[in-house]
């Protein structure tokens, strides 16, 4: 030893366990960091190749833009890509409804127009269309085939079938099939309905800037500006608010990333510290500077960085890599081009950046506290940094055990201990919570396939056979068929309930004197058996939806979203009670609404003023119909092939036959894409605080075995001893969960009603949340005490006093 | 020659009701070389003394004046400097750092001034102490009186000018207790090291030059001038 330096590795290897325990805290904080920042970079890698799959690889588009204007815009030195999308509106390809686009072949793969076979159209006369409907029963084509195309206004024109591309789940879904012309034959036509040029830029370059350019230098107005926002906002380049507000939520979350990174080394430090206020005053006494114990004790920090740090950093990519094992198994076409292993410069540098200036601040604070122990402390033996005299809680000693009271009064003696032990649980609950939202968002904010979404559905304008539900049923590997039925209804009920937007939308409200509206439009009719009404309940605001309740009551659900022009358009402020009156057989009657749906997860293209679903009893008793429109059909996941052979065998010509399973699997799919990096943000915050507080918790106990060998030698039994180190804890996390959970509240409900209302994100309060953390942190507190505890009792007495 | 002045220095700890006169205007000097006995009851006010002598503690009034200097106006980075340069501790309480070894212990004081410790010097504390073959031991790993004797020599390791001493034998049995005070006797002749001493053995203390009386804070020399 030639440098007082050389103290602070001799400290640490001679409390070797402490200095373990300071090293995981530390190493736990970088990995917490490194971990979620690394994540959320590959998080954008992937959002990003999920996106344009989904919603195509082109930033910002020009409606009907002329050729001068895509000339210019294609000669500019930022831009990637271009390409014109052309929609020609439905058609009649041999009879079947279909709808007709053109695409320029250069922008064919930025919109995921793949060519599976023969080749893309280019001639006049060419088209290309879906597998599946070249496949279909109604056309059963292939390439060279030549097709009738039958316009609306009566042009009929031949094709020629020159290529076939891969299936578009949504169309498939709606069971029309896409057909794409070739560029020139659009010319011959002459029927665009609409054109939109597509723009791709190069990357690194200012999106914004460079539509601005464009829009001034052509003069195109705002209203014939499209942005593919979705792609925007994750190269973080967009201006919409919904995105903004969803970023402000992210960035909320991620500062809080790092303070609970911060506190938590802070904290470590400032423990291990303070519980050597004697010796600090020792080496006062014999003539350490102040300059010399900061030293001392900022040296410490750094070894103990240095060996933490590239724990933290590995165990971080560790967690990014499980991620990204997880998503990549499970769509590899999708994200084949992924590296497993990625080493995400971001979230590593933001490891190592801030573990290290986390040790350089959170080593300075008790530094300074360190070097302001006045030597005093050496010689008359006092361990604690003063604090002012306090009352003894004498009613502690009065209501409690004398062991549980002074296992409290130990907690709360040292003031500042307790304080950064119940900050420190504190903290790490309120991330939990805090990242909570993204769930909440995960499963509002991002339509997903719920348990009614079908895989297969049946319509047909004349109405399905009222025999054919049963006999689909009874088809091998079909698990559920339910049906509905629809109507378009005049309905009214008093004109107060209507939005003020839909009165400002319509302009012309009239009432009668009764004050019930005269309507204008009619409402829509829909009919749920009992299984539907089962799923439904679970997006009920309000009141009831059984069966039983409706047939009794004459009741009907209003649906607050409304369906209307294939949108949802809040029209009415529905309340259980509210009274409507049908135009039935048999006249007008009153219903009354027993519930309030959110939602229905269907589409209407008619301007519908309400929409309102009832049993199908009394659907038939208002309209008369008792003849499904609607049949969806449920499948197990085996031989699907053959059940859906089994099922069309059973369906006349004029019943139409749609399959969404490719679609519900692409929803599903981006899904899981978000579902996986926000449970893993969720799993490695979780899993850092349960680490955190045992650690915390451990370390207190392993900081006191001197005490608890002298509370030995005194006489304090074994029992005793464990419940005095318990109430102790107890103390710390009682008043961390507290706190925690109370911030962690308030955090969640500020989140959701600033930022993410617009996503229908609702606030509950987290009964669930906060149950399940009291029963965590309960158990961790008991688990992080013994292992310690049990140490102790195994050195005798002796040992512990002298072990100083 | 004068190397040590007290002048009406007092001290008080708290205030309104806790409040206590540890030190009421003590005013004495010591000369270079003195060995200085300081007696007293149990809560007199000894430490208090020993301790804003040593700087480790303010006064509430007065001044201490160690070779010519007032260290209470050092600052508290030259206080330091001169408590490690010029000020041996040796305390009840042996308050060694338990995770350095003897010699490392007993270099710590030079270390922190940036000195390289004189091999030959140290050796020679060492056998006078007779810590030759522990040199290598940990605190925890030697008895008490050995403690108090590695105390002994990192008070003395620096050559101090001055050796503040808390009842160094408060914890160790007669014969400990006589080896240690032969030990400080020897090094403060040996040395020219002026000794002040916190006893309550009655024979230790007439082995002194000089013996103060601390009573109620008040301080007296017995069969003073
Ligand atoms: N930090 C302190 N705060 C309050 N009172 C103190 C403090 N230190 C010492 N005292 C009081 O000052 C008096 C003198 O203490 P001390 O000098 O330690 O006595 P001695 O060393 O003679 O036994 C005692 O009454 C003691 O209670
Ligand atoms: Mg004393």
């Amino acid at each position: 030893m030639n440098h007082y330096l050389a103290l602070v590795p001799k400290y640490l290897a001679a409390h070797r366990k402490k200095t373990r325990l300071v090293i995981i805290s530390v190493a736990i904080s970088v990995a917490l960091i490194t971990g979620v920042f690394s994540m959320l970079d590959v998080f954008f890698q992937f959002e990003k190749i999920q996106v344009i799959h989904d919603y195509g690889n082109y930033h910002i588009a020009v409606l009907d833009a002329s050729e001068q204007e895509t000339q210019t815009i294609n000669s500019r030195i930022d831009v990637q890509n271009s390409g014109t999308w052309r929609t020609l509106g439905s058609a009649r390809l041999n009879g079947v409804t279909c709808e007709l686009g053109a695409l320029d072949q250069q922008f064919a793969g930025n919109l995921n127009v793949e060519l599976i076979q023969g080749h893309y159209p280019t001639d006049r006369n060419e088209i290309m269309l879906e597998q599946w409907a070249a496949q279909s029963r109604q056309l059963n084509l292939v390439i060279g085939d030549h097709v009738q195309l039958s316009f609306p206004d009566g042009l009929e024109k031949e094709f020629r079938v020159s290529g076939l591309y891969r299936d578009l789940g949504v169309m498939k879904a709606q069971g029309i099939p896409g057909v794409f012309l070739s560029v020139n034959g659009t010319h011959d036509l002459q029927r665009a309905e609409k054109s939109i040029f597509l723009i791709e830029f190069k990357n690194g370059v200012n999106i914004r800037k460079a539509e601005q350019e464009i829009k001034a230098d052509l003069g195109i107005t705002e209203d014939r500006i499209d942005r593919n926002n979705h792609l925007l906002a994750l190269m973080g380049q967009s201006d919409h608010n919904a995105v903004l507000d969803f970023y402000k939520v992210g960035a909320v979350l991620f500062a809080l990333v790092l303070i609970a990174g911060v506190l938590m080394i802070y904290n470590t430090f400032n423990i291990s510290v303070m519980e050597r206020v004697r010796q600090f005053g020792m080496l006062r006494c014999i003539g350490t500077s102040q300059t010399q114990i900061k030293k001392l004790v900022r040296r410490e920090g750094l070894a103990i960085t240095l060996r933490a740090i590239p724990i933290g950093v590995l165990a971080g990519m560790v967690m990014t890599l499980i991620c990204c094992a997880i998503l990549k198994y499970y769509n590899h076409s999708l994200f084949g081009t992924i590296p497993l292993l990625n080493f995400s410069l971001v979230g590593i540098s933001a490891g190592i950046g801030i573990g290290f200036l986390t040790v350089l601040i959170a080593s300075f604070l008790p530094a300074r506290k360190a070097a302001r122990v006045s030597p005093i402390n050496a010689v008359t033996g006092s361990n604690e940094i003063k604090t002012p005299d306090q009352k003894k809680p004498g009613w502690l000693m009065r209501r409690f055990k004398v062991e549980i009271a002074m296992g409290i009064n130990n907690a709360w003696q040292t003031r500042r201990t307790f304080w950064l032990m119940a900050s420190s649980i504190a903290i790490s609950i309120i991330l939990f919570m805090g990242f909570q939202v993204f769930v909440d968002f995960l499963y509002t904010g991002l339509k997903t396939t719920k348990p009614y979404t079908p895989d297969l559905s049946l319509t047909s304008a004349q109405g399905l056979p009222s025999d054919l539900s049963a006999r689909l049923g009874n088809v091998e590997g079909v698990d559920r068929v339910y049906g509905r039925m629809f109507a378009h209804v005049e309905a009214t009920f008093e004109a107060d309930k209507l939005t003020d937007s839909y009165k400002e939308s319509i302009n012309r409200i009239e009432t009668k004197e009764n004050g019930l509206l005269v309507p204008l439009e009619r409402s829509w009719l829909i009919s749920y058996d009992k299984q539907q009404m089962k799923w439904a309940r679970s997006d009920l605001i309000d009141g009831v939806f059984t069966e039983e309740q409706l047939n009794q009551n004459q009741g009907i659900i209003a649906v607050a979203l409304n369906q209307r022009n294939n949108a949802s358009t809040e029209t009415a402020n529905w309340q259980v009670g509210d009274k409507v009156y049908l135009e039935t057989r048999d006249g007008t009657k009153e219903f009354t609404v027993v519930g309030v749906l959110r939602s229905v997860p269907f589409n209407d293209s008619e301007f519908n003023l309400a929409t309102f679903i009832t049993s199908e009893k009394l659907f038939t008793e208002i309209t008369g119909q008792n003849a499904y429109d609607c049949l969806d059909l449920q499948i197990s996941g085996q031989n699907q092939e053959k059940t859906v052979q089994g099922i069309k065998s059973l369906l006349s010509e004029d019943i139409t036959f749609l399959d969404a399973r490719q679609r519900n699997a692409e929803v599903n799919q981006a899904f899981i894409t978000m579902a996986v990096f926000i449970y893993g943000f969720l799993a490695v915050i979780a899993l850092i605080s349960i680490i955190n507080i045992f650690n915390t918790m451990s370390t207190s106990v392993v900081a006191k075995t001197r005490y608890l060998g002298l509370m030995r030698a005194i006489g304090m039994s074994w029992r005793q001893l464990c419940r005095m180190v318990l109430a102790e804890s107890a103390t710390y996390s009682l008043t961390g969960s507290v706190i925690g959970c109370f911030l962690g509240v308030v955090l969640q409900r500020f989140l959701i009603n600033s930022w993410l209302v617009s996503f229908h994100v609702l606030w509950h309060f987290p009964l669930g949340q906060l149950i399940g953390i009291a029963i965590f942190i309960s158990v961790i507190t008991v688990l992080s005490v013994i292992g310690p505890l049990k140490k102790t009792k195994k050195m005798a007495v002796a040992e512990v006093v002298q072990a100083f | 020659m004068e190397i040590l002045r007290i002048d009406q220095l007092s001290k008080t700890y708290g205030s309104g009701e806790t409040k206590v006169e540890a030190l009421k205007e003590a005013s004495f000097s010591v000369s270079r070389g003195e060995f200085v006995s300081i007696v007293g009851q149990s809560g007199a006010g000894k430490s208090t003394l020993l301790h804003l002598i040593g700087g480790l503690d303010t006064p509430t009034a007065g001044r201490v004046i160690i070779d010519g200097m007032d260290i209470y106006t050092l600052l508290e980075e030259e206080l330091a400097v001169f408590r490690r340069r010029s000020i041996g501790f040796i305390f009840q309480a042996y308050n060694l750092v338990p995770e350095l070894n003897v010699e490392e212990n007993m270099v710590l004081p030079l270390l922190l001034d940036y000195k390289k410790p004189d091999g030959r010097f140290i050796d020679e504390l060492l056998d006078i102490l007779g810590l030759t073959d522990r040199k290598h031991h940990l605190p925890g790993q030697l008895s008490g009186g050995q403690q108090q004797r590695v105390a002994i020599g990192r008070a003395l390791a620096t050559r101090p000018t001055m050796i503040l001493a808390d009842e160094p034998t408060g914890n160790l049995d007669s014969k400990n207790s006589r080896e240690v005070m032969n030990l400080l006797r020897l090094s403060v002749e040996r040395f020219n090291q002026t000794l002040l001493m916190i006893t309550h053995n009655q024979n230790y203390a007439t082995l002194a030059d000089r013996v103060f009386q601390v009573e109620d804070g008040l301080v007296r020399e017995l069969g003073g001038q």
